[in-house]
């Protein structure tokens, strides 16, 4: 019987706690320790859970506002939830430090009641360190400014889009620039338009002014061929001008025909010559174009 | 003046009397069918070019197939105008005689007359041969010779210029051509003239050309008959003209050659007389062409050889006289246009 009354009175003493085993769990996370400057926020949170029946006594929490003279609680949200409790504080500090200090965030005590009993929990300070702005000793103008102005904003890089533009106008002016030569747009460019300007002229002629139709004709070769053409020549002219092999038969009637006409006798022009005087022009041309 | 059944049978005469002086010189036909135009158009022709490329030869060969009597001199700086005409010796009886020289000798039978390395002769030898040129007659013994189908071939090798004379320009022009020999280059023609025995015998080669096939004694009626029935119309008259004011003018037709002020180039341009001597010539070629009208590139074949020889260059481009004359001859014809 003695000893199990001392083991009973055992059991009642491990069984009963002091007034802190109320809080379950308790935690407090704070950001890193170093590295702040005058202005910056500091967050911290606090994390604890309680027994049932146990109730946080918010009157217990720093008020929003300074909490000294350097230090002011810009926030403090509590979101509960059955037992546990997440308060988020969060700091300002307006110390300005001459070189890097340590500084401490002052610690309070959490107040907790069940039914008629209190106790409290204490949130422990926690130390940081805050650092200048700007150094102490402010440079001579002579040894250069310490105050920069700010760094210009970034360009947007634009070069692949210039290059497209101007990649785009090139070919643009180059496709613009082959269809005006081929249709003889350039008056520069007068030797690739040698038989449409004769037959425009050949269109403006009176028919039966063969002379003047046979002298186009052969301009437009000469200037072709840039010195005078004659029948005999023709091998050398296709060397230089392949294409015009293709109307070889209308060149050496072309010929033959002129000479008959303007160095022989008694040779009258018909309306057939003048028609095929103009096919061989019409053929010269389409070679020209390059559609032949 | 010749029918024209007579002026077919020539014609074909002609072109065989060219076609056996071609199997007689190798790689010359340009030459040899200028000289057979010369012949019928009874012009004097000069020959130049370098030592061996034949040019005694074609005209040896040019007299043998045109018949007639033929005669020949070497230039000589030596050379008198007296020597042409008379020779003197002591005959068999010790006696002094006198007899006729090569002008005189064949008297109107004579044809052809060569005259080999012409600018070995002196001035006045030059001057005596101009008059027989020009006139086809010598005054010697106190009278006149007539010499009716004299033709004279004269040749100049441009090699050598110690001790020669240039002809002087009275003298070029009355030579209706001058025809510049070029050895061939073609490969084949070298190797048979190297190797083939035919081509080693000069005078069995010679001797190869028929001979008599033309009445010598008939080309000036000949000529005569194809400078009257050749026509000649307004518009190729008028291209012959626009050629001989460029000869006379380059300036004016826009031709230009490399460093050259063309104002300052000419001293003097084609004569009237050459002028008359390229058409003559261009008729022959169109009949030659079977034709009987001329046709721009009747004169174009012979403008260089009718003309070169007749453009005076000024003496400050006289360093550059055998690049440039040429060079003006093919730029004219380059420039200007016939129809």
């Amino acid at each position: 019987m003695k000893r199990l009354l001392i083991l009973t009175h055992l059991l009642l003493l491990g069984c009963s706690g002091a007034n802190d085993d109320a809080v379950i769990d308790f935690e407090v996370e704070t950001p890193r320790p170093f590295g702040y400057v005058i202005g910056d926020e500091i967050p911290e949170r606090i994390i604890l859970e309680t027994r049932p029946g146990v109730i946080l006594n918010t009157a217990s929490l720093p008020a929003k506002g300074p909490v000294n003279r350097w230090l002011n609680l810009n926030a403090m949200h509590i979101r509960q939830s059955g037992q546990r409790y997440e308060i988020d504080l969060r700091y300002q500090v307006f110390y300005a430090p001459l070189s890097v200090r340590t500084l401490t965030l002052p610690g309070f005590d959490l107040h907790f009641g069940s039914g008629d009993s209190a106790f409290s929990k204490p949130v422990p300070p926690w130390r940081f360190t805050m650092s200048p702005l700007r150094d102490l000793a402010v440079k001579g103008a002579e040894s250069g400014a310490t105050l920069r102005p700010d760094s210009p904003p970034p360009q947007l890089d634009t070069r692949q889009t210039l290059t497209l533009i101007v990649a785009g106008s090139g070919a643009s002016l180059l496709a613009a620039a082959t269809l005006g030569f081929l249709y003889g747009y350039f008056p520069a460019l007068r030797r690739r338009t040698l038989f449409k300007q004769a037959l425009k002229r050949l269109a403006r002629l009176p028919e039966k002014d063969m002379a003047s139709a046979l002298h186009t004709v052969h301009d437009a070769l000469n200037r072709l061929n840039r010195k005078p053409l004659y029948q005999h020549q023709l091998a050398g002219f296709y060397q230089a001008h392949p294409e015009h092999r293709r109307v070889d038969s209308q060149l050496n009637w072309f010929f033959n025909y002129s000479n008959h006409y303007f160095f022989s006798r008694n040779v009258s022009a018909t309306a057939l010559d003048r028609e095929k005087l103009i096919a061989l022009c019409k053929a010269c041309r389409q070679i020209e174009r390059g559609s032949r | 003046m010749m029918t024209d059944a007579e002026l077919i049978q020539w014609r074909a005469n002609a072109l065989r009397f060219e076609q056996q002086i071609n199997q007689c010189v190798l790689g010359l036909q340009t030459a040899v069918r200028q000289i057979v135009i010369a012949v019928f158009a009874r012009g004097h022709v000069l020959l130049e070019g370098q030592v061996g490329v034949g040019k005694t030869t074609l005209l040896r060969a040019v007299a043998q197939g045109l018949g007639g009597n033929f005669e020949r001199i070497e230039g000589t700086i030596d050379l008198m105008p007296a020597d042409l005409i008379y020779y003197t010796y002591l005959d068999e009886n010790g006696r002094p005689r006198v007899d006729p020289g090569p002008l005189l000798k064949q008297g109107e039978r004579l044809s052809t007359f060569f005259f080999n390395e012409i600018n070995r002769a002196r001035p006045q030898v030059h001057s005596l041969l101009l008059r027989a040129m020009a006139e086809r007659s010598v005054n010697a013994f106190n009278r006149d010779y007539a010499m009716p189908h004299f033709q004279v071939f004269a040749d100049r090798n441009r090699v050598e210029k110690e001790e020669t004379f240039e002809l002087p320009a009275a003298a070029k022009d009355r030579f209706m051509m001058e025809i510049r020999i070029d050895r061939p280059d073609d490969d084949a023609l070298l190797d048979q003239l190297m190797f083939d025995p035919r081509f080693h015998d000069t005078d069995r080669l010679i001797a190869g050309v028929e001979s008599g096939g033309m009445a010598y004694e008939r080309l000036n009626d000949l000529a005569e008959t194809v400078q009257n029935k050749i026509q000649t119309s307004p518009k190729l008259r008028q291209y012959a003209l626009d050629l001989w004011k460029a000869t006379q003018n380059p300036g004016q037709y826009s031709i230009q050659l490399a460093d050259v002020d063309m104002n300052q180039l000419l001293l003097s341009g084609a004569s009237p007389r050459g002028m008359s001597y390229l058409i003559r010539a261009a008729k022959i070629r169109a009949w030659l062409e079977g034709r009987d009208y001329v046709l721009p590139e009747d004169i174009q074949a012979v403008f260089a050889v009718c003309t070169q020889h007749r453009l005076f260059i000024n003496p400050v481009y006289g360093y550059r006289k055998e690049q440039l004359v040429p060079q003006l001859a093919a730029a004219i014809l380059q420039q200007v246009a016939a129809p």
